[in-house]
């Protein structure tokens, strides 16, 4: 199918909603037409407003022309001189695929690599065409890895793809709005009437009458029938323009297979899969862990630290890049699950290309910290950029010392409810004072419902480990204010804290096991944790 | 203008529909009103007569649903509630001097601890002093051990494995070691002849999961010092049920020895009964009525019965053996013999057969009932 005979599919399928649209409010019409000329009374009124009431979610359906422009991405521009090696591999490529290079590179922050264009008069006349290269994609592949990525988002413009997309894109956003308005309504309904039914049991319990439960199944169905007509359509719709998209994705597949070779084609998918979860972690729990207590690591770090992740648990991300997805990512995404890719690309003969040395993305840069210092000058919030910047092992020792610092806090009032504390000297008096003190502190703490029915020494077998880790945790404040443990970074596994001596942790689990003993023994700890 | 006549018609046809879905809805529940009503009556009448039946049976002396006892298989001893109630006031001595009574006799000794673990598990601020005030104790460490065991099943719970949290089986195994500790403590205080201290091991490998070779071990300790503690053997059948760690052939096969190694009066020929009903429980198709018909299982009967009358009322086993006989009996159609042990059993109902069931009473009075009626002319 040539480019302008899918362009005029689009736009039939396009007008097709607004007919549905037309057909349903000349349907409500001529009902109210009926109504008033066969009834009488306030039946009449009722039923108008109904209708009324129906029209809005249809109107504003139609008349939300503008399909939502998302901001573009943040990131940094970088020109031809600036860098000259990353320019030359993205012209070669687009040379490669055959459609014309991007007039922009912008460095972005996300694992991803896209090619966006402006283009004019519903995609039929090109525009400004930038790439947006994600540096944390860049720091997960090798440079044929790379150059295959792009050839798969360079590909769709060979096949004019792009162009109409936009048309494709805004009658598929239309339609899903539409049908979320009717939904959102009939959710609201339903929850309005739900509140009310619930208000009403309260009044019929409080009156000493058993409670009817609340039956809300007959509400909002008027919008949820309306919402069935445009899924109805909404469904033809797809069927009728993904066979396309899946044959577009599948054939920006084979441009990367011609460029970057089969191998390199098909790990770098299956690098994807591997990379955004990785990242996705690697923010949460490394790059963002020291937000709390004011610190980020140093500039370049807050996304160059991901490296030395993807370097630590390369066992661990061997697993993501086995296991694929079979699911696509959702019933409006038009890519083919990526097993089904993978699949299709390993399955193609060997080109010779397997084995190709590359060196990694990033050195197609000038200089890949300073980019991604200078990323994050334009990423970040003001807020974040204002931050504390130390090296990753500082950033670990602090951040974990104030986050389990202010964990202790909590711990420590739940033991001055019951006269132990505040400070780890004092709790050990208490407990050598009153040893049934223990099971009263273990009792404000949160309790599993096993643990609620537990009687007698059940109930203090089930308090006991709570008391433990509530000492445990004083206990490491405690070492870490003292300078005797330090927190230890680790990019494999999770921080854990490193203590003072070899042999110190048999001693503290024995120390910690003789305080929350039946007949508890406080020494061993005084002796390890607070002499001098 | 006619395009509207024509949606108009349309939508009126829409509207009978919808008010004919209403009239059918609406009659379709009055129907199933009437059939409630309906069932209740039939169910009124069947409660009717099942209570008369057993207004009957308790006419003819068996004792009422609601004075049944779930809690102990036989009538407590007084002496035995009058120790329960020192220690609880903190009168450990007693407890001593109770489960020191019982001897040699390593059955009476175990009947005499378990009672005691009872009451520790729920308050065992008098055991506590008992260990701190005799260390060295074999008995006291024996009761802790016990006390030790039945707190990690009340942790654990009695649910099934997906039932049970994360936090309930850590636990379970915490203690379980810590019980282990308990017990070899109590095994190296004890006198070398007693397999006591090895019997409270026993549990303890199978919560914890022994292998075969571990638990044989174990059961070489136990039998060495006596083999013919009945306790030991209900309890080692456990383990090798599939439940635990073995199967049908492995229990089948354990009792079957244990049996062998019982002269009569010894009432080991309770075994093979344990394990035949613990393979009934478990296989889903398999039907009481008829599996417990097996030639091989009446033979095992008849055998049980030889032993318990050689027995006499002395043995501290026999409340249990007369149980699971009234069960079988009942499901092998003699009612007559099986009426003859609910007479002796009747009223305390706090052990197996009855205690897998989910309402231990409903199973006791169905089978004890039945057999009353088969056997009594005229009811």
């Amino acid at each position: 199918m040539g480019a302008s005979l899918r362009a005029l599919r689009a736009l039939v399928l396009l007008a097709g909603f607004y007919l549905l649209g037309v057909f349903l409010l000349a349907a409500l019409g001529g009902i109210d037409y009926a109504v008033v000329t066969t009834l009488h009374g306030p039946i009449v009124a009722k039923l108008l407003l109904a209708s009324v009431v129906l029209t809005v979610p249809i109107v504003r359906g139609m008349f939300m022309l503008r399909t939502p422009k998302g901001e573009p991405p943040a990131g940094v521009t970088v020109g031809e001189a600036q860098e000259p090696e990353l320019w030359a591999a993205v012209r070669d490529v687009a040379q490669q695929v055959g459609t014309r290079a991007p007039d922009e590179i912008v460095l972005i922050d996300e694992v991803n690599a896209a090619v966006a264009e402006d283009a004019k008069l519903l995609g039929l006349r090109p525009g400004t065409r930038r790439l947006y290269l994600g540096l944390p994609l860049m720091t997960g592949l090798d440079e044929m890895q790379l150059r295959a990525v792009l050839a798969h988002e360079m590909g769709h413009y060979a096949n004019f793809d792009t162009r109409l997309t936009p048309l494709i894109a805004r009658g598929r956003a239309q339609l899903i709005r539409t049908i979320g308005y009717f939904h959102e309504r009939a959710d609201k309904k339903v929850a309005k009437e739900r509140a009310k039914q619930e208000r009403k049991d309260e009044k019929r319990i409080a009156k000493g009458k058993k409670a009817k439960g609340v039956d809300t199944a007959g509400e909002g169905a008027m919008y949820r029938a309306m919402a069935k007509v445009y899924i109805a359509y909404g469904n033809f719709y797809m069927r009728a323009t993904r066979s396309t998209s899946r044959r577009q994705e599948l054939a920006a597949d084979l441009a990367s297979v011609r460029v970057a070779g089969r191998d390199s084609a098909a790990s770098a998918l299956r690098e994807l899969n591997a990379l955004d979860s990785a990242h996705d972690f690697y923010m949460s729990s490394y790059a963002t862990l020291g937000v709390g207590a004011g610190l980020l690591p140093r500039p370049g770090e807050v996304f160059g630290g991901l490296r030395r992740l993807l370097d630590a648990r390369s066992a661990d991300l061997d697993e993501l890049r086995r296991e694929l997805s079979t699911e696509p990512t959702s019933p409006y995404d038009s890519h083919p699950a990526l097993a089904e890719r993978v699949a299709r690309i390993e399955a193609l003969p060997d080109d010779g290309r397997a084995g190709q040395a590359a060196r990694p993305a990033l050195e197609l840069l000038a200089d890949a910290g300073a980019s991604l210092a200078a990323l994050e000058q334009v990423v970040l919030t003001p807020e974040a950029l204002a931050l504390k910047r130390v090296d990753w092992e500082d950033l670990v020792h602090e951040s974990m010392t104030a986050y389990v610092g202010q964990g202790a806090e909590d711990i420590r009032e739940t033991f001055a409810a019951e006269g132990a504390g505040p400070g780890l000297g004092a709790v050990l008096d208490a407990f050598d004072a009153d040893p049934a003190v223990r099971w009263r502190i273990a009792d404000r703490f949160p309790k599993s419902e096993e643990a609620q029915a537990a009687t007698g020494r059940t109930a203090r077998e089930f308090g006991r480990p709570v008391v433990r880790r509530a000492l445990n945790q004083l206990v490491s404040v405690e070492l870490t204010a003292r300078g005797a443990a330090r927190w230890q970074l680790s990019w494999s596994d999770s921080a854990s804290l490193r203590y003072p001596a070899d042999g110190f942790e048999d001693r503290l689990r024995q120390a910690l096991d003789a305080a929350v003993a039946d007949a508890p023994d406080t020494e061993p700890l005084r002796k390890l944790v607070l002499a001098p | 203008m006619i395009g509207l006549y024509i949606l108009g018609a349309v939508l009126l046809f829409g509207a009978f529909k919808f008010l004919r879905g209403v009239y059918y809805i609406r009659k379709a529940k009055a129907l199933e009103a009437e059939i409630g009503t309906l069932n209740t009556g039939t169910e009124a009448v069947k409660a009717e007569r099942k209570a008369e039946k057993a207004a009957a049976v308790v006419a003819l002396g068996f004792v009422a649903e609601a004075d049944l006892d779930t809690e102990n298989p036989a009538p407590v001893p007084p002496e035995r509630t009058a120790v329960l109630d020192a220690v609880r006031s903190g009168d450990w001595e007693a407890g001593a001097a109770y489960v020191e009574a019982a001897g040699k006799n390593w059955q009476e000794r175990m009947e005499r601890v378990r009672p005691l673990a009872e009451a520790a598990a729920e308050d065992d601020a008098w055991l506590l002093a008992w260990r701190a005030a005799r260390p060295s104790d074999p008995t006291a460490a024996l009761v802790d051990a016990d006390t030790a065991i039945m707190v990690a099943w009340n942790v654990r719970g009695s649910q099934s494995g997906s039932r049970t949290t994360q936090e309930q089986f850590r636990l379970f195994r915490e203690l379980l070691v810590k019980a282990q500790e308990v017990a070899h403590e109590a095994q190296r205080l004890a006198d070398p002849a007693d397999p006591t201290p090895y019997i409270v091991e026993q549990p303890i490998g199978q919560g914890l999961g022994y292998s075969h070779e571990r638990y044989r071990e174990l059961w070489a300790q136990v039998v060495g010092r006596d083999p013919k503690v009945l306790w030991s053997h209900i309890s080692g059948l456990q383990y090798w049920c599939r439940k635990w760690r073995g199967s049908h052939e492995l229990a089948l096969g354990f009792a079957r020895e244990s049996a062998a190694a019982g002269a009569p009066g010894d009432l080991l020929s309770l075994l093979p009964l344990i394990a035949y009903f613990e393979q009934e429980t478990d296989e889903d198709d398999l039907a009481a009525e008829t599996f417990f018909k097996e030639p091989e299982i009446v033979a095992a009967v008849d055998a049980a019965l030889l032993d318990l009358a050689a027995a006499g009322d002395d043995h501290p086993g026999t409340a249990r053996l007369r149980h699971m006989l009234a069960y079988l009996l009942f499901w092998q159609d003699r009612d007559e013999q099986a009426v003859e042990q609910f007479r002796h059993i009747d009223g305390y109902i706090g052990c197996v057969p009855w205690s897998y069931a989910g309402s231990p009473k409903s199973r006791y009075l169905y089978a004890r009932d039945w057999a009353v009626g088969v056997s009594t002319p005229g009811l």
